[in-house]
């Protein structure tokens, strides 16, 4: 190969800079191409992010048929994203709410919260009504719990049961069929992801449930998230 | 006639073990497999007699199962049938007992065709598997199907079988802090694996099986002083619930796991030190998992890591020759 | 170079008899980690074949500019940036996919597979010869890992593609789904990949 000759001609050619000249050159044209490919695509993903979370609110907020319905007719909700600081007991957390209005009336709020599951990390989406009064709905985004026993709680027959479960009591987890509102059958032989899950929408509510209903169109300290 | 002698046709083998050598080999696999299955006799009598037909028909399933594994299993591979060395009816005692009698009649099939086939067959036959044939059976089907043979599983609460309608009490207890009398713990008239509910069959067959030597006794002991240490102390440490060292030592299975499954000698260690610890080991990690897992019970893993690791010790405990320093 | 294999040969060669998961066992850690649904497994195939193709094309393209003692640097180079453009790409437009593939397509990056296809044929032969390769070697690949995937998907979820295909009394064996389930099948079927080559030599 010529390139094996021209290493042995030493002087110049041998200083280690110029033998390098095709990994410089090709890494400046690979860098100015992925730099190009970031600029097209870049919007996109962010896009694809955004959207994860956003095009779940009006099934949140609405329920499914509702939420149908307007996706039907080309209704839009209008969804405004927040970040909610909330204090507690000297530390500061942050929760990712939206904000759901249809033509300047407020039709729900939705809620990120992620937290300890029995495998991982559960992070979920949870609607509320307006007055934050009940849960509309309930969505899993993430979660990596025992195939065949807790990741039933991605199952809508088991989501179900949230909704129109009240915020003025913590939400329970029972094995033995619930017979109250705030009561929730327990996923059959995952009672801790059923727990995790519980666990998760309760703080969002005892740490939202004040700041949201209380100034009814400034969301506590909030600032605009321009997505 | 068993797998050992026929690979000597093939190409001579040289065996380590330790001493005594006997020559009769042949022999001697079937004479260990015949008392084990003695020894199992009072488990699965008093299995029969607390799970009634659930055991009959977990029993007819497993053996069913593990005798066609090893019947299509070992003609696949060529060699002649080794069904009379009666090992496979052992794996499929031994896989029926630690199953609850309420799986689904597949769960035994799949879980005696994967003990025979996975856990022995593919490793070369009776003596190269690396790990205990009915506990890599079972951990398959209880990872695959989870719903059956998690804890909830074994609960049918419309059963007639009294035994069958209640909570095991390794469950009643981690979920919901429900201690179980010890009496029926040692009797065995509660929910749980069909074999290790009678702590008293268990410890009957197992003495047995320590008398005859055809299990050493320092696995057993091993694992318990292990598992009474450690559930000494969780009972010293942890809140005053009523579940002592004896509720850990007679619940669960791990008398069952101590003396039928730990003490498997093809894949426990060969010395007597090695089998101490071995046995130790398994007790740690039994109280282990009980205590820090999310399962209630753990014998079933503590032997396979165990298992894993017995050629380890073995070359730890190579017995020094006499004189050498 | 009269001695390098054809280009219809180095695809032929890529496909079955020196496939790159059977035969070459490269490439082992996207076939064990992301078989267990046909979806994935194609999408897989897939950025490795783009990244194969790319990477080879570019490489025999430059292949007399190459320094023997650079070379690794260059392929290396050459690879990472083209499995970035194929992460981007399925984020941009797979997206649900690249979160399920999650770090799997960064990693192509130590997949031996294109590294070895770069040194063996992209550095030594011409850039038709080294496309066809690229191709037939990702086609070994896909098929590969679409064999295990098939296996994994329908014992593990009872469905291919996410489709249900056997019906619902089956119970789903969530252990083909997980690693183990992973190593089981693709042991076996090595197994029998083995003993069918040595049932042919000897007939």
């Amino acid at each position: 190969m010529d390139s094996a000759t021209s290493q042995i001609t030493g002087g110049f050619q041998s200083n280690k800079l110029v033998q390098a000249w095709l990994v410089l050159v090709l890494a400046v044209v690979f860098g100015i191409s992925l730099a190009g490919v970031q600029l097209v695509l870049g919007p996109i993903i962010e896009k694809n992010k955004m959207n994860e979370t956003l095009e779940k609110v009006p099934e949140l907020v609405l329920g499914k048929d509702l939420a149908a319905k307007m996706a039907g007719e080309n209704q839009v909700l209008e969804i405004t994203p927040n970040h909610v600081m909330v204090e507690n007991a000297g530390r500061s957390k942050f929760y990712s709410v939206y904000e759901a209005s249809y033509q300047g009336d407020r039709k729900g709020w939705v809620v990120k919260n992620k937290g300890r599951g029995y495998a991982d990390t559960i992070e979920l989406l949870v609607g509320f009504s307006p007055d934050f009064s009940s849960i509309t709905g309930l969505f899993v985004l993430d979660q990596k719990e025992t195939p065949g026993l807790g990741n039933k709680i991605i199952f809508e027959k088991w989501r179900n049961q949230f909704i129109n479960a009240p915020t003025d009591k913590p939400l329970v987890v029972v094995k033995t069929g619930s017979t109250r509102p705030e009561e929730i059958d327990a996923v059959t032989g995952a009672t801790i992801s059923s727990k995790s899950v519980t666990v998760l929408i309760n703080s969002v509510i005892s740490d939202l449930k004040e700041p949201l209903t209380a100034a009814p169109n400034e969301a506590g300290k909030e600032d605009k998230d321009n997505g | 006639m068993n797998a050992i002698e026929h690979t000597e046709d093939v190409a001579p083998v040289i065996y380590v073990s330790p001493s005594p050598h006997l020559v009769q080999t042949a022999t001697s696999t079937r004479r260990m497999m015949v008392d084990v299955l003695i020894a199992l006799a009072p488990v699965v009598a008093m299995s029969l007699f607390v799970f009634k037909g659930y055991a009959l028909f977990q029993l007819a399933v497993c053996l069913a199962g593990s005798l066609a594994a090893e019947l299509i299993f070992v003609k696949m591979r060529g060699k002649p049938s080794t069904l009379k060395d009666c090992s496979a009816i052992v794996t499929g005692v031994i896989l029926a007992m630690s199953l609850p009698g309420t799986a689904p009649w597949y769960i035994g099939i799949i879980a005696a065709f994967v003990a025979i086939g996975i856990g022995k067959v593919i490793f070369g036959g009776l003596g190269m598997n690396l790990f205990n044939p009915a506990m890599v059976g079972r951990a398959f089907v209880m990872i695959s199907f989870a719903g059956a043979l998690a804890a909830s599983g074994f609960e049918d609460v419309q059963s007639t079988v009294d035994a069958v309608s209640q909570a095991t009490p390794m469950n009643a207890y981690k979920m919901n802090g429900v201690v179980t009398p010890l009496v029926s713990l040692f009797l065995g008239t509660t929910n749980g694996s069909l074999g290790e509910t009678s702590a008293l069959a268990c410890l009957l067959g197992g003495l047995y099986l320590v008398i005859r030597r055809t299990a050493s006794w320092e696995i057993p002991v091993g694992l318990l002083t292990a598992v009474a240490i450690i559930g000494g102390l969780a009972d010293l440490m942890g809140p005053a619930d009523g579940w002592t060292i004896l509720h850990h030592i007679f619940g669960g299975s791990v008398l069952f796991g101590a003396f039928f499954i730990a003490t498997d000698p093809v894949t426990s260690p060969l010395t007597p030190k090695g089998k101490l610890i071995f046995g130790f080991g398994t007790g740690v990690l039994i109280m282990t998992l009980r205590l820090f897992s999310g399962y209630p019970e753990g014998v079933m893993f503590a032997v396979l890591l165990m298992n894993a690791l017995t050629p380890l010790i073995n070359r730890w405990m190579i017995p020094k020759p006499f004189g050498e320093h | 170079m009269a001695d390098q294999p054809t280009a219809l040969e180095r695809f032929i060669q890529g496909v079955l008899p020196e496939n790159p998961v059977y035969r070459q066992l490269l490439g082992l850690c996207p076939t064990l980690a992301v078989t267990n649904s046909l979806t994935a497994a194609v999408t897989m195939a897939g950025a490795v074949g783009f990244v194969l193709l790319c990477a080879n094309v570019i490489i025999s393209l430059i292949r007399n500019l190459l320094k023997p003692h650079l070379r690794i640097v260059v392929f290396t180079l050459t690879i990472a940036t083209f499995v970035t453009i194929a992460d981007r790409l399925l984020a941009a437009y797979l997206y649900q996919m690249s979160k399920t593939l999650g770090p799997y397509i960064p990693l192509i990056i130590v997949n031996c597979i294109i590294i070895c296809r770069c040194e063996v044929v992209a550095s030594k032969q011409g850039p038709v010869a080294a496309a066809s390769d690229a191709i037939g070697q990702s086609l070994g690949f896909g098929l590969a890992l679409a064999s295990i995937a098939v296996i994994r998907e329908i014992l593990g979820t009872g469905a291919l593609f996410g489709i249900r295909v056997l019906p619902t009394v089956w119970p789903d064996w969530v252990i083909m789904g997980l690693p183990p389930g992973a190593f089981l099948t693709f042991g076996i079927l090595l197994g029998v990949v083995n003993w069918f080559t040595d049932r042919r030599k000897a007939a």
